[in-house]
């Protein structure tokens, strides 16, 4: 019996944004999410006071899956940020820290949500145009000869998430990985379409990190008794692989809708069983080396094909059956009666390995695009961020072969694109308000509210009480160390800015983030030679981060634009 | 009763896509209009020493009289205001200057963007109109099969739209092909010449079918069964194989030996598809499933088709299959995919474009306008004969001449100059002559229509005449002008009718039955009229439609005789004027309401054309459906007395209304 409760009447709330509550709160996830930002962020520990696993992290995804949010904005802006980073794997917080400012900035500036959104809209058109454009001063095009700056994109994210407790050596060692796991996913002879491989993270915790590994091919797990068993494994040039989908269990397949009547005399298991016996006999016959199968294998075939020595491997597991399918270059089988000759599959080696106190068997291919990374570190929590961090890392590189272009990182994207935003408004307002029925006055506070919120974005970067300043020739990001000196010279204080790409022994001129400044024209184009010589470059997917503006302006455009909310409260 | 409204409001929009907001407002208005005028009598009518109790009775019968009266005003003066005052300041979504109906795009857009307006955000509104209007223009094969086309979109829309969440709005695009919501089992990559079938049941044959029974009488006879059926299975792949068959679409999940053979000879495999999906192939490239008895003779299977391309399509790292039908109607397929940050969003803007079909496929329907006019006139009785001799000396052809020569002369009259444009009339009519030969033989009883008096025969022919004339020119001019002519002629009272020119001959047959029958019983006292709103009638958005009718029902109830139908008429009227009362709230100044009203009605005085201030079109199709509706629910409302409330079986967690007449 369900228990019945009285209806409780829908409620419904006007103009939620004004409410005290909501801002509260939505100070509070700003709060949270821009003390995770960056390298030198914060990390925070989700725990569920009754037990159960601590997540320590600073990844978005972590943070905002844990988070238990109630308030249906909140809600809206959690959720697209979550699918966001579902679709790019980074950019998470940048998008979400971008999305709470312009909110609470657009909010502050007291303008009707039409105007608000229509010039919202404008701006985020100028942006991303500009960041398309050639003359882009924040983008540098990848050059696939030199991997150095793949490097550095894989060595900006892995170090920007802190929670993996990474050390430096450690880190360039993660990254590297990263990398050479990337490229061996990469198919040598690709033609009109490129279609990449795969790399498998394989566990192993407990170990150093800097025992981590790539390997080519496949690393199967399996318990050192069925290792044992296996062994010794006879050599040869390459070994026939047979890999099935179908079930080699004996059991029946589907007899269809009517009935099937069985004398008592005939036993089905036994001609189930001799059946898959004929199976084994053909494979022995055909120099079969290795069965794998992705369900179980019937005890006896299996006891007949070690007689036999042939290596018999099962309950696979449908997840590696696509990986397994291209190492050994032949689709699953499905089939029980006579299998085509062309049905087999090759590995070029097969030999056990030892990592930890794990056993692997691992399928080293002829030539496929298949590679396992072995993760190791030391605690749970930190092999999770890990593990997280080398996978955005791997999707960030594969969405920068599909637009061989990164972004500059380390918060000057955002102050550059601010600086340009500000100077093309201020010289040429006329070519947004044509159309619209918007004053110079309004359009002005909307920038600044704009630019703003980009730059705060950059600010958050800085967790340590520094100063954040920008100079006036390029519109970069530059810190200082905590507690300087209010007057100093300013060149011997700050070293490089926040990409890397600039040092401060420049004739520049400085300024502070939250001052006002007389609009200037940033250095547009890059010169090629300075991405080029320059090896230590901070950088950011181009994609993700194009996205995540995109999402975060049309997210806190939506969020602007509502004006009740119904709430059905059963 | 809340309850009840949404009802009728739910259904209003499952067939238009528009409107309930409207729909509610009006209503609101309609009850208040109601109330006021309720109150008033019963202080003059009622003296105060009746109970309660009797005056709720009394009120009832009074609201059941007055809901009678609606459904008179409804059926009656509703269509005849709507063919002949309100025609006239139609626009048309069509452009004028071809002979051929074409679509003008920029009015289509005008409408979409004003649909659209009050469903999507502000900031993504301007950019789905425009993906609407592309996605329609492209997935139109020729200008003819528009009706078509949006019947398919209606219909099929779930299937037609990829919903994709974590991008930004702007990256949604249209697709050529068609994408289906599942990955290939088996993809093998082919180019060239592509043929796929259609299956619904499992390729590999089982060993025993429903209602049937199967005996095992030794392991042998198990073995070979189970070879047969590899065998059986291997051959039929084998067979697809041979006649170029690349790609497997199945409705059901295949077994994995079907999958593996079809992966060996190299044929792509889609399980699972809906019935929605199949049915939605199936119209679109005409092809019906393939049938395994078939396939085991040696001939060639029929039931192939071909494709351009078959491949994955990824978005946002979800497989989908990605086809490219050949289309053999007049749809070509294209999908939209949506996409949004939050599923949410993506779901607003889905149902959106759906209601936006909707509401289009609505637009482009004739609407039928049936309304009959009471009047005085002594014609009638004697009328019968007369029509009798009229047949009898008049042998059908001249009938059909004086048809073709009427409009000739009419038209030559009407639009002076426009001697080209007769040409076409003429050709029209020819090719009308024959229904209407037909309509006339077939209906004897309904007397009055070819009644030989020059006057009508000049007047059916130029009631004849808007419908053609929207089809082939479309300017709203000539249209009001013969409208104009015919509203004057209108008093003679002769029934008239004719027909939507493009119905079947069956169709026309249906609804002129009822027709014959009621005039025999009123003894000809009523003459009733057909007429047809041409497809594609727009206004433009602000009220336009509200006013016009507000001003029209005005008219009309000043020269009712009938004090009901008046007080109905101007209840009607004047809840109207509350929908733009509301959309002009806001403004200030030459543009707040009363400024407007004033404006509208002194143009419509003058007959000066009005003058909008907004952009935006809205379809006239759509805005009469939400009126008929509203009148329905306010109808079904009034009818009702009493709410008695039940209480179910407390599972189900509700209690229900029970609606019960007196």
């Amino acid at each position: 019996m369900s228990r019945l409760e009285a209806k409780k009447p829908s409620s419904c709330k006007s103009e939620p944004l004004t409410s005290e509550r909501v801002r509260a709160t939505l100070c509070v996830l700003k709060g949270i999410l821009t003390s995770s930002y960056g390298p030198s962020g914060r990390l925070k520990q989700v725990h569920n006071g009754l037990g159960g696993c601590v997540c320590t992290t600073s990844h978005s995804s972590a943070l905002l899956s844990n988070l238990p949010v109630t308030h249906p904005i909140l809600k809206i802006l959690t959720t697209s940020m979550q699918n966001h980073v579902s679709c790019f794997s980074d950019c998470g917080l940048f998008t979400a820290i971008l999305c709470c400012n312009l909110i609470e900035n657009l909010q502050r500036t007291g303008l009707t949500p039409t105007t608000v959104i229509k010039l919202n809209q404008q701006l985020l058109c100028l942006c991303t145009s500009y960041l398309k454009s050639e003359s882009c001063g924040c983008r540098i095009l990848v050059d696939f000869s030199r991997p150095q700056t793949l490097l550095c994109l894989v060595r900006s994210i892995v170090t920007s998430k802190p929670a993996s407790m990474l050390t430096r050596e450690e880190t360039d060692h993660i990254s590297a990985l990263v990398l050479r796991a990337f490229l061996l996913t990469i198919p040598d002879n690709s033609k009109d379409r490129l279609i990449l491989g795969k790399s498998i993270i394989v566990p192993l915790k407990g170990q150093r990190v800097l025992d981590s590994s790539v390997f080519p091919g496949i690393l199967l797990e399996m318990s050192e008794v069925q290792l044992m068993k296996i062994l010794p494994i006879k050599k040869s040039d390459a070994f026939k692989v047979a890999l099935f989908c179908a079930s080699l269990s004996g059991d029946l397949s589907d007899t269809g809708e009517g009935t099937v009547v069985v004398s008592s005399r005939v036993s089905l298991e036994n001609a189930a069983l001799e059946q898959l016996l004929n199976l084994g006999r053909q494979l022995v016959s055909d120099h079969v080396d290795l069965v794998m199968c992705q369900k179980v294998i019937h005890p006896s075939l299996k006891q007949f094909l070690h007689m036999h020595r042939v290596i018999a491997v099962d309950r696979i597991g449908v997840a590696v059956m696509e990986p397994l399918s291209k190492v050994t270059g032949t689709p699953p089988i499905g089939s029980l009666g006579s299998i085509s000759p062309s049905s087999y599959g090759s590995v070029k080696d097969l030999c056990p390995a030892k990592f930890g106190f794990k056993h692997f068997l691992h399928l080293i291919p002829n030539e496929a695009t298949i590679c396992s990374l072995l993760l190791c570190s030391r605690n749970d929590t930190a092999w999770d961020e890990l593990k997280l961090t080398c996978q955005t890392a791997l999707h960030a590189l594969q969405l920068t072969i599909k637009e061989p272009s990164v972004l500059l990182g380390g918060g000057c994207t955002e102050t550059h694109l601010a600086a340009y935003i500000r100077h093309k408004i201020c010289n040429e307002p006329e070519s947004i308000l044509k159309d619209d029925g918007c004053t110079q006055t309004e359009l002005q506070l909307i920038t600044e509210a704009f630019c703003s919120a980009l730059e705060s974005v950059a600010g958050s970067l800085e967790h340590d009480g520094g100063e954040v300043l920008t100079d006036m020739k390029y519109g970069h990001f530059w810190s200082t160390q905590a507690e300087s000196p209010s007057v100093v010279n300013w060149p011997d204080l700050l070293s490089r800015c926040g990409c890397g790409l600039y040092n401060s022994q420049e004739e520049l001129h400085w300024s502070f983030l939250k001052t006002t400044r007389h609009p200037f024209a940033p250095q547009t184009c890059l010169p090629h030679e300075a991405t080029g010589s320059a090896n230590n470059l901070t950088l950011d997917c181009f994609t993700a981060k194009l996205s995540g503006l995109q999402v975060a302006v049309e997210t806190a455009n939506l969020i602007l634009d509502l004006s009740y909310i119904i709430e059905d409260k059963n | 009763m809340a309850r009840m409204v949404v009802a009728c409001v739910s259904s209003h929009l499952r067939k238009t896509g528009d409107g309930a907001k409207t729909f509610i407002i009006f209503l609101c208005h309609l009850l208040r209009g109601l109330h006021t005028i309720t109150d008033k009598e019963q202080d003059s009518l009622i003296s105060k020493n009746i109970q309660t109790h009797r005056r709720h009775w009394k009120n009832c019968c009074q609201w059941k009289f007055i809901s009678q009266a609606l459904l008179t005003f409804q059926t009656q003066i509703l269509d005849y205001i709507m063919d002949h005052y309100l025609s006239k300041h139609f626009l048309s979504v069509f452009s004028s200057s071809t002979k051929e109906r074409t679509l003008c795009r920029s009015s289509l857009e005008l409408l979409l963007e004003a649909y659209f307006c009050g469903r999507v955000g502000r900031n993504n509104h301007s950019f789905i109109s425009q993906l609407t209007c592309n996605y329609f223009f492209k997935s139109m094969a020729c200008e003819s099969g528009f009706e078509e086309v949006f019947d398919l979109v209606d219909d099929y829309f779930v299937e037609l739209n990829v919903g994709v969440t974590g991008l930004p709005v702007s990256d949604s695009r249209i697709v050529a092909g068609l994408v289906l919501h599942r990955d290939f089992s088996v993809y093998c990559p082919a180019d060239g010449d592509i043929r796929i079938v259609i299956v619904t049941e499992t390729i590999q044959p089982l060993f025993s079918t429903s209602g049937s029974e199967f005996i095992l009488n030794s392991e042998a006879q198990f073995h070979t069964s189970q070879f047969w059926i590899m065998e059986k299975t291997k051959a039929i792949m084998k067979h697809l194989q041979s006649q170029n068959v690349k790609l497997l679409l199945s409705s059901v999940k295949q077994p994995d030996l079907v999958i593996y053979y079809a992966g060996l000879n190299g044929i792509s495999v889609v399980e699972c598809l809906s019935p929605e999906e199949v049915s939605l192939i199936q119209r679109i490239i005409g092809l019906s499933p393939f049938v395994l008895a078939q396939a085991s003779a040696q001939y060639e299977i029929c039931n192939t088709a071909l494709v351009k391309f078959c491949k994955p399509l990824i978005l946002r790292s979800k497989r989908y299959v990605h086809l490219g039908l050949i289309s053999t109607c007049s749809f070509i397929p294209h999908c939209i995919v949506l996409c949004g940050p939050v599923q949410g969003l993506v779901e607003q803007h889905e149902d959106a474009l759906h209601g936006a079909f909707k509401m289009l496929r609505q637009l482009f329907k004739d609407l039928d306008l049936n309304y009959m006019i009471r009047t005085s006139d002594q014609n009638h009785t004697s009328s019968p004969p007369t029509y009798k001799t009229s047949r009898e000396s008049n042998p059908l052809p001249e009938i059909v001449s004086g048809l073709i020569q009427r409009p000739y002369q009419g038209t030559v009259v009407k639009n002076k100059g426009k001697l080209a444009k007769t040409q076409t009339y003429l050709k029209v009519y020819s090719n009308l002559v024959v229904p209407n030969v037909e309509l006339e033989t077939c209906i004897p009883y309904s007397t009055p229509k070819v009644t030989p008096t020059d006057t009508y025969q000049t007047d059916e022919t130029l009631r004849c005449l808007p419908p053609t004339k929207t089809r082939i020119i479309d300017d709203s001019e000539p249209f009001i002008e013969s409208n104009s002519a015919n509203s004057i002629a209108e008093n003679t009272g002769i029934e008239i009718s004719y027909e939507n020119l493009q119905v079947t001959k069956m169709a026309r047959k249906g609804s002129m039955l009822p027709v014959r029958e009621k005039s025999l019983e009123m003894c000809t006292s009523q003459s009733y009229c057909c007429s047809t709103l041409p497809a594609g009638c727009v206004l433009p958005v602000g009220g336009n439609f509200e006013i016009l009718l507000h001003y029209y029902l005005l008219n009309h109830a000043r020269k009712c005789q009938q004090s009901e139908e008046t007080i109905v008429s101007m209840i009607i009227a004047n809840a109207l004027l509350g929908v733009p009362k509301i959309l002009y709230k806001s403004k200030k100044g030459k543009y707040s309401f009363p400024q407007i009203y004033v404006r509208t009605l002194h143009a419509l005085q003058t007959s000066q054309p009005m003058v909008s201030s907004q952009t935006g079109l809205e379809s006239v199709a759509g805005k009469y459906q939400l009126l008929t509706s509203v009148l329905q629910c306010l109808t079904k409302i009034l009818t009702i007395d009493l709410v008695i409330n039940i209480k179910r079986q407390p599972q189900e967690m509700y209690d229900q209304d029970s609606e019960e007449e007196v």
